[in-house]
């Protein structure tokens, strides 16, 4: 029988530990948002070279503008290509977040499917699903001007939601993309000037916070959770 | 004068128990193997401390079918969460000295 330890500090720092531990899921790795920010930005980039062959304009954003204005079978006409250049980005993008966070959980103990884990997990899909498929309507409706807002907005408050199981800065990562959909519904035409920024910059920016926050070596290491 | 450590709730007397409680206290309801996988034990082990804790009526165990599968879920009682938050906050007052 292993009794509880005497000394009162240790007691509280360790039940403490055990509350976060087992409520939320802190070995997300920054690197993993270092990573999806920088297929984010490569995806901006393949986009705009496909709009602009699809659409035979070579200004910046000259594709994107275009496809806004485009007829509807345009649109449906692109829509596999652009179904694929999503599909990818998000299929990359998980792939490498995945291998920086379990890289983590190796050094750092918490399993990747554990309770924790499997919330958050959750709590990102529901939002994110229902996002999509709101974004999808709505470009192949009238309204494809708003797709972006929508998916910056719709990821933000998937963010949001699931920042209760996980690190503090997912919060404010969410409040981040949120904002930007929200302005971005004011300049449409800039759309994937806006997809670069929230998904691209964004999360390099808070990737790199959370990196050398948590993971860097000599890295204060412990997740600060307020309560 | 008593002294404060004596007024330390017995129930709590175990690192497992105090493990058990701080789980149950960030959850609303847990799994027999999420607790177990939580707090890094074996299911011997687990098991006992729970009991005495369910014995105390701080923790309430529900154990339902999921198929076959015998699912157990554990809750903290309102009696345990107050009594947990109590060791709390005499843990705290003996920092204070």
């Amino acid at each position: 029988m292993k009794p509880a330890n005497p000394d009162p500090l240790a007691q509280l720092t360790e039940i403490r530990a055990i509350m976060e531990r087992s409520s939320r899921f802190l070995s997300l790795s920054g690197l993993s948002g270092v990573g999806a920010g920088v297929v984010a930005l490569l995806g901006t980039a393949f986009s705009m070279r496909f709009l602009e062959s699809a659409f035979q304009d070579e200004s910046v954003v000259g594709g994107y503008a275009r496809l806004l204005h485009s007829s509807a079978e345009a649109r449906q006409r692109e829509l596999p290509g652009l179904l694929f250049l999503t599909g990818g980005m998000i299929a990359l993008a998980v792939l490498v977040a995945f291998y920086f966070t379990r890289r983590r959980t190796h050094d750092g103990g918490q399993k990747l499917w554990s309770a924790p884990g499997r919330r958050l997990a959750v709590a990102l899909a529901v939002p994110l699903v229902a996002g999509g498929l709101f974004c999808l309507r709505l470009y192949l409706g009238a309204d494809v001007a708003m797709v972006m807002p929508g998916l910056l907005v719709f990821y933000g408050l998937a963010l949001l939601n699931a920042s209760k199981y996980t690190l503090d800065e997912i919060r404010w990562l969410g409040v981040t993309q949120i904002g930007l959909g929200l302005v971005c519904m004011l300049l449409p035409e800039y759309g994937l000037l806006f997809f670069a920024l929230g998904f691209g910059l964004g999360h390099i920016g808070y990737g790199l916070v959370m990196y050398n926050r948590y993971e860097r070596p000599g890295a204060a290491a412990k997740p600060v959770v307020s309560s | 004068m008593k002294h404060l450590i004596h007024t330390l709730n017995k129930a709590f007397d175990h690192r497992v128990r105090l493990g058990v409680m701080a789980v149950l206290m960030a959850n609303e309801s847990v799994s027999f193997n999420d607790l177990k996988e939580a707090l890094d034990l074996t299911d011997g082990n687990l098991a006992s401390h729970v009991a005495a804790l369910e014995k105390a009526e701080y923790v309430l165990v529900s154990k339902q079918f999921v198929g076959k599968k015998p699912n157990t879920t554990y809750t903290a009682t309102a009696a345990g969460k107050v009594a947990f938050q109590q060791h709390l906050a005499t843990l705290e007052k003996l920092l204070r000295g």
